[in-house]
């Protein structure tokens, strides 16, 4: 699969997630900047709308105000014609479009002595045709009514509160009144405007900012004018609204526009936020244009939409680029990969892929230029060194065969005695001999360990060896070899390597042994029906120490089937892993088993090793063994 | 095998600590060839915890012994274990190196 974790896939990503994490930032930046920016926009806007409307009601209003005014006048001039105070309310209803009807109600028993005189005109909510009445009569005491009461007391012109005109209009309205007053400042009768709510509420719903905006009118009391629903108008309050709401501020709002307050405040509706931009009218009443904010930033919305899908686009537009950008850049890598591999392969002159930038790729290839020197030097190096212990170990391996070749192997075996011996080096070459020779009836043997291993100890091991065997040959006492061989070695012994050896003697005719101990260990004697026992000897010094020492030598006599063990300190010294040493106490006791006694000298060679070896386990031997067997 | 050396007055004191086997050997040849030096030395070495001694060990106490004998000095050796003096009797080395 193409689109596999590579190099560039994963780099890519990372880009992709940095720019991805920095895109949805800025975008909640923006987006939250532009909210509250719009937001605020919005509100100013609605609360330049409530002012342009507020002022424009307001201008109906002063309209309906100033005819009424007007008319007072006129009603004035003219109080006491019946026909002409008709002829009043008929032409305010006439005059503006907003009046719907028009009365002039005297106090009691002021015109004419009647108790209710009130001219009413108004124009038929079914027709539209202007009719005049007598608005007063017992059924309708207009004498208790608000519109009527408030203005005769406070002799201040009042707009009342919302109310179903049942005498009258038959509708739902809102009444203007103005006091006319006598001479002595005595109100005497009301002239009146009303106004329907129906054409107020058409006016107020077209104040419409937003698609679920809606507008409501308050009179000084809270109740609605109009709203934007279908509110019981002329009963229904604000307040009344605002406890059908959860949200406490709706109350709040309708207690600032009631208290004749101006502002902005939000509210919930369920999970919608709004907010209500509110101001007062000049008569005490309170507009409120209400708007959601779900309205107000649907466009902007729209626009993060838009934004987003833009980004993604952009996005994976950048990603492709990314990746198929890094993977060209990163092509040297795998060229250097495959180079890389060859080389490991073992073809340390594999080409490198050329670079041409001076960058990282660039170090890359000098390091590994630089390796690839150093490999091939390295191992040129390292078959120098391996071919030259290669001959070392050969050379070595000619030494031992010629050290072993030194050792004579035709072992006598006849009536008269038989001989047999091993030297296991604990080195390639070591520094253990023996020796032996049959010199007319003599037997001469010898064993010796030379201090050291290794090729210095062969060299002294080798000279001595031949020494003791051409000694012997010349048929002198083993007094006498020992001190030749020491006077020899100890000359120019500037390492101060020195033998230890034991140097014997055996007349195969009268059994007699004549032995000589340069500071070696003790042999052990195995006479046919007695007890083995180690052979003690007068400590000479060990061979090449002391130039001039003078050996001396025992003699003893043996009996026919005696056996004798020779050995070098490889034997008894072999350690096992806890460095317990296998001991002279061992193999005395090694040696005095009655199966031993009747093996024949290859055999007690065999079981001397063995035992050392068992006993020894897989611990190192770190010293040159050496068995030597003689029976007679 | 430790090695300690200490000069007390005219008198070099060499306390040996262990076994010298031929793993130590070269070892132990570094430690004493500051004993090589100096004029009519005058050595004791206390043998008291030394285990054992190879061939190689023997070697290097007989070139110590000869050193010493060269530059007209002493060599004492001193307090060795049986096993450690047998060695030396073996080898012949006790009628070389003075032994107490």
């Amino acid at each position: 699969m193409w689109f596999s974790k590579s190099f560039s896939t994963r780099l890519s990503l990372n880009v992709l997630l940095i720019v991805t994490i920095f895109f949805i930032v800025v975008l909640g930046i923006v987006a939250v900047s532009s909210h509250l920016l719009i937001s605020e926009e919005a509100t100013r806007s609605a609360s330049n709308i409530l002012k342009a409307n507020i002022l424009d009601i307001e201008k109906t209003l002063q309209t309906v105000e100033s005819t009424v005014k007007d008319a007072s006048w006129l009603a004035k001039e003219n109080k006491d014609s019946e026909k002409y105070l008709y002829h009043i309310t008929q032409r305010v209803v006439e005059e503006n479009s907003n009046i719907i009807g028009s009365a002039i109600a005297f106090d009691s028993c002021y015109f004419d002595g009647r108790h209710f005189f009130s001219p009413y005109s108004y124009e038929d909510p079914e027709t539209g045709e202007l009719k005049s009445k007598e608005l007063g009569s017992a059924e309708n005491n207009y004498f208790t009514q608000e519109w009527y009461t408030v203005p005769k007391e406070t002799g201040q012109p009042h707009w009342s509160e919302p109310y179903f005109d049942a005498g009258g209009g038959e509708q739902m309205m809102t009444t203007y009144s103005y006091p006319i007053k006598d001479s002595a400042g005595n109100v005497y009768a009301i002239i009146t405007a009303d106004i329907s709510l129906d054409w107020l509420s058409k006016k107020i719903d077209q104040i419409h900012p937003y698609e679920h905006s809606f507008t409501t009118l308050i009179s000084a009391n809270g109740k609605y004018l109009s709203a934007g629903w279908q509110a019981n108008l002329g009963s229904e309050t604000a307040y009344t609204y605002a406890e059908k709401l959860d949200d406490p501020r709706v109350l709040e709002i309708s207690k600032n526009m009631v208290a004749g307050d101006s502002g902005t405040m939000r509210y919930w509706v369920g999970s919608k936020l709004s907010f209500a931009v509110y101001g007062p009218l000049s008569n005490g009443w309170s507009m409120a244009i209400n708007c959601e904010y779900g309205d107000v930033l649907e466009r902007s919305s729209q626009m993060h939409m838009m934004m987003i899908i833009v980004g993604l686009v952009g996005l994976l537009i950048m990603f492709i680029m990314c990746y198929f950008k890094i993977r060209q850049l990163t092509q040297p890598l795998k060229d250097f990969s495959a180079s890389a591999l060859n080389i490991a392969k073992g073809d340390f002159n594999a080409k490198l892929p050329e670079v041409k930038s001076k960058d990282e790729i660039l170090q890359l290839h000098d390091s590994l230029a630089y390796m690839q020197q150093s490999i091939v030097t390295y191992l040129e190096q390292i078959e120098t060194a391996t071919s030259a212990k290669k001959r070392m170990e050969t050379q070595l391996y000619i030494g031992q065969k010629i050290q072993e070749g030194m050792l004579p192997k035709n072992f006598p075996n006849d009536s008269r005695c038989s001989l047999n011996a091993k030297v296991i080096p604990a080195k390639e070459v070591g520094g253990d001999l023996y020796d032996f020779t049959i010199n007319d009836n003599r037997l001469y043997f010898s064993v010796g360990d030379v201090s050291g291993k290794g090729v210095p100890a062969a060299f002294v091991m080798a000279i001595t060896r031949v020494m003791c065997h051409l000694f012997a040959d010349l048929g002198l006492s083993v007094q006498e070899i020992a001190t030749r061989i020491n006077n020899s070695v100890a000359k120019n012994n500037d390492a101060n390597m020195f033998v230890t050896l034991f140097m014997g003697c055996i007349n195969l005719e009268t059994k007699q042994l004549e032995y000589c101990n340069a500071g070696h260990n003790p042999i052990i004697v195995i006479p046919p029906d007695e007890n083995p026992y180690y052979l003690k000897a007068i400590p000479n010094m060990a061979v090449g120490v002391w130039s001039g020492f003078e050996y001396k030598s025992e003699n003893l006599d043996l009996r026919p089937g005696t056996k004798l063990l020779l050995y070098t300190d490889g034997v008894n010294e072999a350690e096992k892993a806890d460095k317990e040493q296998f001991g002279e106490e061992r193999l005395l006791q090694l040696v005095s088993k009655p199966e031993f006694r009747n093996l024949n000298s290859e055999d007690m060679v065999s079981a001397v090793l063995d035992a050392v070896k068992g006993f020894a386990g897989d611990n190192e031997q770190n010293d040159d063994i050496t068995i030597f067997a003689i029976t007679i | 095998m430790e090695v300690k050396i200490e000069k007390i007055e005219d008198k070099t004191m060499v306390v040996l600590n262990g076994r010298l086997d031929t793993t130590n050997a070269d070892k132990f040849q570094q430690d004493i060839a500051p004993l090589m030096q100096g004029d009519t030395p005058n050595i004791e070495i206390d043998c008291t915890d030394m285990e054992y001694t190879s061939s190689q060990g023997l070697r290097l106490f007989l070139m110590l012994q000869k050193s010493v004998t060269a530059r007209k000095g002493n060599l004492v050796m001193r307090n060795m274990k049986p096993n450690v003096k047998e060695v030396f009797d073996i080898t012949g080395f006790s009628n070389i190196i003075r032994i107490i």
